[in-house]
């Protein structure tokens, strides 16, 4: 450990536990100031904020739900990342090196994301129907037998320590990523990856139960009569492939404004690909599981979401979401050189990055609007709002440190990588 | 291959720890050379037939005997043989057929998804893999095939034209297992066959008499190791593994199905498909281990199949065996969130009901041994892992045992309600089937090459074209 790496101050922590370490950084991965725009994506993102705040005064339901589908749009990029990083370190990926900072700067975005978990509290009535009180009560007419059974586990308390169990574990996680990362750029401690690999590990089982368990509280329980032990799989997916969508985004990014050019390569490129390739077939198959077997089975208690799903125009919705979703990306992705192209991978990065949230859409916004499908222009600015602000949070810390983990012992692998 | 040179790599100072050339243990221990590699592997295939393996090859025949006579004896008389009663139609043979079949994945995921993640440890181990899940999978179609009651009718299952215009139920997941697994069977044979090309001409190019040199050149299909031929065969390899990657997932997706389509409580349940394939990859490794365990040390192959291979490969199963056991406990934890009272019962039952104790032995078995890997020096313990890998098989049967019986012993109508109990044809069935995998896998022993000689050559320092020049140029490096 070494203190030529201060930590920041408290008010500042949130955007960054630690003191720039740019200055350290070796020319070819040296953050450009002005490359880091981290101020656009903000003034979009605060702009579109103060305008959803007034969508809040007008229609405070619609401005819960849209506002947890951006949310949770965001979480599922956090935790994307966090299992990215986890991952690569566990199995000593020695490709990725080179991209590893993009995630370990969007891994530290769960204090901001606990931060913007406010709002939801305050609209928990309009979201979740579980925290009405009359259903609870046996003298009521909206007395609801299943879901009072339910209450030891869907109550507003529990809910509200069980949030604040997984942000203090993701946090956790994240910050012992960090900056153990971040530090090695400066002091070249040899023993970083091991002391990154422990953490993982243990990290690894942490963020996989938290995880499932955060996707039935986020996005199941919003309709609480129905569950699907394969959600949390679902979620998972959902954010790793997106996870890998925005990684390539924020290099393409960065690489227009020359940075990371001949350090971040086709090669490293053409391996995103391949990984966004599988996770949309893996995102297929989980999707495909989930509907076939409750479709034939055709209980109830279980078709019930799907049904609503599939009238009202929302039936639209589902259909776009196997085309945009899986079928589309496959024949995109599949040849060799789609994946190596640059113009290719961002385009279809953008594509994965709207149709996670249309995926979190569909399955929030027919519980609000069963009776008819489309979007508000809440669910717009919400989303986008908030994206803007997670991002320029992202780009701000990137701006401060080397792009690149520049004293990772294998990182010559990384940079002299090819496919064979 | 790049288009663009590496402007950053001159920012790596030579001899600074970010230089790429950090040592790392070699994947070959023991300084073999290729020809070492060469003699250590095809060596069992040409010497005199050990007096061992003839006593093993013995010893599994009886077992293939005494499965011969259990399903004549079976056909004979019928299943009424078997303990199945009212309520659970589905005995012991689900039980072997998903046991069977969950073993083969473990050789798929190492010779497709680990080629795919360019996990090079995998050489060492992947034909002895890939042949484990062949014979596997042969041992998981016997049942079926012979649970169908009326056995000189099974290639009904197949959709063959016929004048009576009889086609098999379509919508019937079983329908889907017989495409699924073998089109796996035929995926994993010709997989597995290619890889064996190169290797069977090096067999064939020492082979001593004109018999054995006919056969193998037969075999090898006129292999020269010429450049094009190479060419060919690495193309057809990844066309190969990305084609087997997909099947690897979905032919347990379709085994679970088996069960998942239905609504019987404990079966009837959406994450069935990745939890199957997950303990379908636990499993398999731990039959890797327990044969490669014995395998490596019988044939003094120590040095290609190392300690490191086997940690990792122990490191697999300490992941499946959490993934499977965090499958447990959600689907225990969603039957009670459901409040579907039948969910709740059907897993309240599992725990505490009659069949408890196999219950808790799968618990054990999967989710709580495995954990001792957390350990390194328990993961690098030869007999340690020898013994857990046995009680990781012994947990996952238990699995299918559990899913299977306990599911079904006790449905909606408690007056159907019973217990199963297998009978002596259904024991030694089980038994009977380890006969024929063995007599099928020693028979590979024997007469193929058990390590892919040419794969392992590859990943050794020396195949790197260049490592003669930096040999000389810097004595010290490798």
């Amino acid at each position: 450990m070494s203190n030529s790496v201060k930590t920041n101050s408290l008010s500042l922590w949130i955007l960054d536990p630690l003191r720039p370490t740019a200055q350290y950084a070796r020319e070819a991965f040296r953050p450009d100031g002005k490359v880091m725009a981290w101020f656009i994506p903000a003034g979009i993102g605060v702009a579109l904020l103060v305008v959803s705040g007034v969508g809040w005064a007008t229609n405070a339901k619609q401005f819960y739900f849209s506002y947890l589908v951006g949310w949770a749009f965001c979480l599922s990029l956090a935790l994307g990342s966090l299992f990215f990083v986890l991952i690569h370190h566990l199995t000593k990926a020695k490709w990725s090196i080179v991209v590893r900072r993009i995630p370990e700067a969007l891994i530290w975005s769960f204090p901001l994301l606990a931060i913007l978990t406010i709002p939801i509290l305050f609209g928990m009535h309009d979201l979740f129907h579980w925290t009405h009180h009359e259903i609870y009560d046996p003298a009521s007419p909206q007395y609801d037998p299943i879901l009072a059974g339910k209450q030891g586990y869907l109550n507003t308390t529990f809910f509200i320590i069980r949030l604040v169990v997984y942000f203090t574990a993701w946090t956790f996680i994240a910050h012992r990523l960090y900056t153990v990362s971040l530090r090695q750029d400066v002091d070249d401690d040899v023993s970083a990856g091991a002391r990154m690999r422990k953490v993982s590990a243990v990290g690894l089982v942490l963020t996989a139960v938290t995880t499932a368990f955060a996707s039935y509280d986020i996005l199941m329980s919003l309709d609480p009569h129905w569950f699907s032990t394969i959600f949390g799989v679902y979620f998972f997916a959902a954010s790793f492939l997106t996870a890998h969508a925005l990684i390539a985004l924020i290099v393409i990014t960065i690489q227009r404004n020359r940075g990371l050019r001949g350090v971040i390569t086709k090669e490293h490129f053409h391996d995103l690909g391949k990984m966004m390739f599988g996770f949309t077939v893996f995102w297929a198959y989980i999707a495909f599981s989930q509907y076939m077997l409750i479709w034939y089975g055709n209980l109830p208690e279980e078709t019930l979401w799907y049904r609503h799903r599939l009238e009202h125009g929302w039936e639209y919705h589902s259909a776009a979401l196997l085309v945009a979703h899986f079928i589309i990306p496959f024949w995109v992705l599949l040849p060799r050189a789609a994946k190596r192209s640059i113009p290719v991978m961002s385009f279809m990065a953008v594509w994965f990055l709207i149709m996670n949230w249309f995926d979190f859409h569909w399955i929030a916004m027919p519980v609000l609007h069963g009776d008819h499908a489309g979007f508000h222009w809440l669910d717009f600015t919400c989303w986008l709002g908030l994206f803007g602000v997670f991002l320029a949070f992202v780009m701000y810390r990137l701006g401060r440190h080397s792009l690149v983990p520049q004293n990772d012992p294998h990182l010559g692998k990384s940079l002299n990588f090819t496919n064979i | 291959m790049s288009e663009e040179s590496n402007i950053a790599s001159d920012q790596i100072l030579p001899g600074h720890s970010g230089d790429g050339f950090v040592d790392e243990p070699p994947l070959v221990a023991g300084n073999l050379s290729f020809h070492d590699v060469t003699e250590m592997v095809s060596l069992h295939t040409e010497k005199k037939t050990p007096t061992a393996w003839l006593g093993a090859f013995a010893l599994a025949n009886v077992g293939l005997l005494l499965l011969g006579v259990m399903v004549a004896y079976l056909f004979w008389n019928g299943t009424g043989v078997w303990g199945l009663n009212n309520p659970v139609g589905w005995g012991y043979a689900i039980v072997n057929f998903v046991f069977w079949v969950g073993i083969g994945h473990a050789g798929t995921l190492i010779s497709a998804i680990l080629y795919l993640f360019r996990q090079q440890w995998r050489t060492a181990i992947n034909r002895s893999a890939e042949a484990m899940t062949i014979f596997a999978v042969i041992c998981a179609l016997l049942f079926p095939g012979i649970h169908v009651g009326r056995v000189w009718v099974a290639y009904w299952m197949l959709p063959i034209p016929n004048q009576m215009e009889m086609w098999p139920q379509f919508k019937s997941p079983l329908l889907w297992d017989v495409f699924a697994v073998s089109v796996y069977f035929t995926v994993s044979l010709i997989f597995w066959y290619v890889g064996l090309v190169p290797d069977l001409a090096t067999l064939r190019d020492r082979a001593k008499s004109g018999i054995r040199r006919r056969i193998l050149g037969f075999l090898s299909m006129g292999w020269s190791g010429a450049n094009r031929h190479w060419r060919n065969y690495e193309k057809a390899y990844l066309l190969l593994a990305a084609l087997a990657t997909p099947l690897v997932l979905s032919v347990h997706s379709v085994v679970s199905f088996d069960f998942a389509v239905s609504v019987i409580p404990g079966w009837h349940t959406t994450i069935f498909p990745p939890y199957f394939v997950a303990g379908a990859i636990f499993s398999g490794f731990a039959m890797v281990v327990t044969l490669l365990v014995v395998a490596r040390k019988v044939y003094s192959l120590q040095n290609i199949i190392t300690i490191n291979h086997l940690e990792k490969m122990n490191i697999i199963i300490l992941l499946t065996g959490t993934m499977v056991g965090f499958a447990y406990i959600t689907e225990f934890f969603i039957a009670w969130y459901s409040g579907v009272e039948y969910e709740q019962y059907a897993f309240l039952n599992r725990a505490t009901g009659p069949y408890a104790w196999a219950y808790w032995t799968m618990m054990t078995c999967n989710l709580v041994f495995p954990q001792f890997f957390w350990n390194k020096k328990l993961r690098r313990n030869i007999p340690f892992m020898f013994g857990l890998s046995i009680i990781v098989n012994i947990g996952m049967w238990f699995e299918r045992f559990v899913i299977t019986v306990t599911s079904l012993h006790r449905d909606y109508l408690p007056s159907s309600w019973d217990y199963y109990t297998p009978t002596w044809v259904d024991v030694l069935t089980l038994v009977g089937s380890f006969g024929l995998f063995f007599t099928l896998f020693l028979l590979f022993l024997r007469f193929a090459p058990m390590v892919a000689m040419a794969e392992v050559k590859l990943v050794m320092p020396e195949s790197d074209p260049h490592y003669y020049d930096r040999a000389h140029a810097e004595p010290k490096s490798h």
